[in-house]
């Protein structure tokens, strides 16, 4: 298989001319090609079709091979199901989100009132996100053993998901008002559940407690190992306190039989675990087992953060360093204070990406910034310390969203993570700021006329519709587009193959609802000729009705089998009776029933069956909408019933109409433009014959 | 990201994928006409369930028929003629393809073939070498045999208006390659219903590139923009040109020339719009695949391209 497409934009962004990327197209021919054909399928599916040059060589070489290639710009990280199950996932979550949004604007235009409505519309937004958000998660479960392992400090959390990573980043800065006002906390958690998938291209703090904990199992005395205090340090670091304080308590210090030796050493240990544990936090509340105290004034914050400082202070000037004899706790110690009093050193040294180095800062260093502007420079400030390997698309939207630069958040969020990702992360940035409500809703001439809203769902919708299995969600977003939603609807259905009924059904029904009824009528033009005349018949295609009675009318009059009578027979059935189509559709209803009941006689017994198939004879040549170029055959067709041996069927009245019939029909055959019958030569004057023999007889009959 | 859904045989020359992208008819060297299917529409791998030998000479290009008109598919042969296959089924026989029409090989060569549908009926046109381009209208919209000639007119890359609206008039582009440099340019012509005539309304070409041979055109479908997209190839580049929707004064349509894209060096073959009218896929002689797409502010780019390789 090709190399991975690391999610290329499908909505160009940038304005400078950029090398475009080439992908190799592997097709498994022997060269040389000679010609290559290109063709759009399903959505943004691209058939390529490779020619080889036709040559004399081996006899079993192919000529060619149609490739198919996907351009959707999806992440290699989801597996199809996966990504199937997060797009069928989010239609309710959007669908919903839009109705509200339309009754919204419908009620705002009634009341002239500032809306009251906005703390609701708040709730409904984070209601959306949190929607979203759950269909990210991976599903496999964590098991819960019952005894809990000393040893295991970091919980085998389920692998995170980059997707859910963007998404809750964005949920916090826009959607959730409750975090914005302690929005520094909120990313320290972030972190915490996805510093890990940054150890892809390099070291971070997660990386090395996961290398830690491998080494763990095979340590004597953990006390005496150089890496225990380094990971401890960088953990306590980046505020994961509940880990540092779990390993801290694996100090060889607090063993029973060491307890009596090391008393003043594990003094200090405690000592600092504690400190640690009561560490002053900017939050008002803490998820269980994690530790800290909340605050949630800032001048009740304030307070306990000099009490701490000052604790943490008295600590570090303590003597009783001094009696530590164990070198390694007491340095490794020292430092963990030094980290808690904002040593800056300390702290750049034992975080590895400038991600952790903030978060940092916001613990120890600047425990209460606000506002976006003085997070971004410090975002800034950390960049330029500590620069991560690579770039990482979940960096490029964090500092679009600090930068406070709408056009940045959206083209990292197209280029890292797909259209599925811009079009239901629209929803959330437009509530959570005017400029990017603003830049979204904007109508653009050069797009056609439509918003950057619209413009998004658009390719999402041809995204959806690459894949069978996901095309019927396509209209949910198409008809929130008010532009093009509709012509791109229609596109849609109109290339859906229709061989097969389900697919055609469904593509009626939605057709039905939304009310596409020119759509379904050209789709049902489509399919093999029997299931054709029903479909014709729902189409209401007069036209082709009616040219397919005329071919109809070629069956009259010939003798055919069986079996082609009842296919014949089963076609003018779906033809149907409604009085609306053709006059020719009567005239082949009546004259179906005459050919029935002509099959079902007995030679010789003048059944009942007779007797109808007379009446139905009578009645066809006396309807006006019986052509008059089928009165021979009909005649010739009845030639038996007007034969009979037993006694004659028509009475004279009845024979008297069928001679006067005859009459007509030989003045108008000298007409230049009638049309014979295809009859043999004498079968008119056979049945001039008959019916002169059934006249004689019948009027002997009832005389 | 690639997958490969079917395999051709030996001497295939063309190809082409009907509407829903179910079916692939290709055509060989030998004037053998293949048609593959696939079980299913979620399925992708398409296999070859029809094989037949529709012309004694080779097969240039094949082209779908429309899908409301049934499945059929014309092919326009080496020694110039033109021939409709159709899958029809015949009394208790099961499905076959059969020659409807053979429209009459001339002198002259068929260069292109395009099929376009408006609300009442099917026409065809056809580009022959002699610089002469025919348009047929089909009689009976249920048999494919009766065709009427409409209209002959002067002026071999020919593209409908993908519309399908039902009160689309009929419209295409046509460009030729030829060596009457008068012929060539691109001219955009619609169906005149008052005097029942097909006029040129529009000419896809500064007065300069007048005279330079059209390798390809592409007409893109329009999902509520208020001008059409059509793309026009010459050795210069690819031409990308807004034409406007309303006539002007004159009778005639707007146009705008937006972008000129550096194309493929060398000869363009073939150019195709995807579903939305938005990005623009095209082949050349320098074997390559490009996607081309225009940014937020309106600029054209190439976004991608495919190498082949084995």
């Amino acid at each position: 298989m090709s190399g991975e497409n690391q999610g290329g934009a499908i909505v160009p962004y940038s304005e400078e001319a950029k090398k475009p990327v080439v992908y190799p197209l592997r097709h498994g021919l022997k060269p040389p090609i000679s010609r290559l054909g290109i063709s759009w399928s399903r959505g943004n599916s691209l058939r390529v079709t490779v020619f080889r040059q036709p040559s004399e060589d081996s006899e079993n070489e192919v000529g060619g091979k149609a490739v198919e290639v996907r351009l959707d710009g999806r992440d290699g990280e989801i597996s199809d199901a996966q990504w199937r199950r997060i797009a069928y996932g989010s239609v309710s979550p959007f669908a919903l989100l839009q109705s509200r949004k339309n009754s919204f604007a419908s009620l705002s235009k009634i009341s002239s009132t500032t809306s009251p409505f906005d703390a609701e519309w708040w709730e409904y937004v984070l209601e959306y996100s949190k929607d979203i958000s759950s269909l990210l998660g991976n599903q496999t479960s964590t098991t819960q053993s019952l005894i809990e392992d000393p040893k295991e400090v970091l919980k085998k959390d389920p692998e995170p998901s980059n997707l859910k990573a963007a998404w809750e980043l964005m949920e916090s800065f826009y959607a959730d008002k409750l975090s914005q006002a302690w929005l520094p906390e909120r990313l320290v958690d972030w972190l915490a559940d996805y510093d890990s998938l940054f150890s892809s291209t390099q070291e971070t703090v997660h990386s090395k407690l996961v290398d830690f904990q491998k080494d763990l199992v095979s340590l004597q005395v953990i006390e005496d190992e150089p890496k225990y205090w380094e990971v401890m340090s960088s953990a306590l670091a980046v505020g994961w306190l509940d880990i540092v304080v779990k390993l801290l308590r694996l100090h060889g210090s607090y063993q029973l039989d060491q307890l009596g030796n090391r008393e003043t050493e594990n003094g200090l240990v405690e000592a600092v675990a504690v400190l640690i544990s009561k560490m002053p936090r900017m939050r008002p509340e803490l998820e269980a087992g994690k530790l800290g105290e909340c605050f949630k004034a800032k001048p009740d914050f304030m307070k306990a953060w000099e009490k701490w400082r000052a604790q943490i202070a008295k600590l570090e000037c303590s003597t009783f360093w001094i009696q530590c004899a164990h070198r390694q706790t007491q340095e490794g110690l020292r430092n963990m204070l030094q980290i808690m009093l904002g040593n800056t050193n300390n702290l750049c040294t034992l975080t590895c990406h400038w991600m952790e180095l903030y978060i940092a800062h916001f613990l120890y260093i600047r425990p209460f910034t606000v506002g976006l502007e003085s997070m971004y420079g410090l975002a800034q400030k950390c960049i330029q310390l500590k620069p991560m390997a690579a770039s990482h698309r979940l960096m490029g939207l964090l500092i679009g969203i600090l930068g406070e630069n709408i056009e940045v958040v959206l083209a990292e969020c197209s280029k890292g993570f797909g259209p599925w990702m811009v079009t239901h992360a629209i929803e959330v940035l437009t509530a959570g700021s005017h400029q990017a409500d603003t830049l979204l809703h904007e109508e653009r001439d050069n797009l056609g006329g439509i918003s950057m809203e619209e413009l998004h769902r658009l390719v999402y919708a041809q995204v959806l519709s690459s894949h069978p299995l996901t095309w019927q969600i396509a209209p949910i977003y198409l008809t929130s587009c008010i532009k093009q939603g509709m012509g791109l609807l229609e596109m849609l259905l109109y290339k859906q193959p229709v061989d097969h009924n389900q697919l055609l059904l469904k593509n009626l029904e939605i057709c039905r609802l939304y009310e596409l009824d020119s759509v379904s009528s050209n789709i049902m033009k489509h399919g093999k000729k029997g299931s054709g005349v029903y479909w014709l018949q729902q189409a209401r295609d007069e036209a082709r009705l009616n040219r397919i009675a005329q071919q109809m009318f070629d069956s009259v009059g010939r003798s055919i089998s069986d079996e082609n009578f009842r296919q014949w027979e089963g076609l003018i059935q779906l033809l149907g009776s409604e009085p609306k189509t053709a006059g020719g559709l009567e005239f082949l209803h009546n004259y179906r029933d005459f050919k029935k009941s002509l099959l079902q006689i007995r030679d010789g017994k003048t059944t009942d069956a007779a007797r109808q198939a007379v009446e139905s004879l009578i009645s066809l040549m006396k309807n006006p909408c019986t052509p008059q170029r089928f009165w021979l055959p009909l005649l010739h067709d009845s030639l038996k019933l007007l034969n009979w041996e037993e006694r004659p069927l028509l009475n004279v009245l009845q024979t008297n109409l069928l001679l006067n019939k005859l009459q007509e029909l030989s003045i108008a055959r000298l007409r230049p433009d009638f049309i014979e019958a295809d009859l043999p030569p004498h079968a008119l004057s056979s049945v001039r014959l008959a019916l002169a023999t059934n006249l004689g007889r019948t009027t002997l009959e009832e005389q | 990201m690639d997958k490969a859904v079917a395999t051709l045989d030996k001497g295939t020359t063309c190809s082409s994928w009907n509407y829903c992208g179910q079916r692939l008819a290709t055509g060989s060297t030998d004037g053998t006409l293949s048609i593959f299917d696939s079980p299913d529409p979620s399925s992708s791998s398409f296999t070859c369930n029809l094989k037949t030998k529709v012309h004694a000479g080779a097969i240039l290009k094949v082209v779908w028929v429309p899908p409301e008109f049934g499945d059929a598919v014309a092919c326009i042969c080496s020694d110039g003629s033109l021939l409709l296959w159709e899958e029809i089924v015949e009394d208790a026989q099961p499905l076959q393809w059969k020659l409807c029409k053979s429209f009459e090989s001339t002198s002259t060569q068929v260069l292109d073939v395009q099929f376009g549908v408006s609300s009442t009926s099917l026409k065809l046109v056809a580009a022959y070498s002699d610089g002469h381009v025919k348009v047929y209208e089909l009689l009976d919209p249920l048999i494919l045999k009766n065709w009427q000639l409409q209209a002959s007119c002067i002026s071999a890359s020919i593209s409908w208006n993908p519309q399908k609206g039902e009160n689309q008039g009929s419209s295409f582009v046509l460009g030729f390659n030829s060596d009457t440099p008068q012929l060539n340019s691109s001219k955009v012509w619609e169906f005149d219903e008052a005097h029942n005539r097909w006029l040129p309304v529009a000419e896809l070409a500064l007065p300069e590139d007048r005279s330079d041979e059209v390798y390809a055109v592409a007409w893109a479908l329009n999902i509520g923009r208020p001008y059409e997209v059509i793309a026009v190839a010459t050795q210069k580049g690819i031409a990308i040109w807004h034409v406007g929707a309303n006539p002007e004064l004159d009778g005639r349509l707007s146009v705008e020339k937006v972008a000129l894209l550096s194309g493929h060096g060398g000869e363009v073959w073939q150019m195709e719009w995807d579903m939305s009218g938005t990005t623009l896929a095209t082949t050349g002689s320098d074997g390559m695949v490009r996607l081309w797409q225009s940014n937020l502010n309106g600029v054209w780019d190439e976004q991608a391209a495919f190498q082949p390789t084995a």
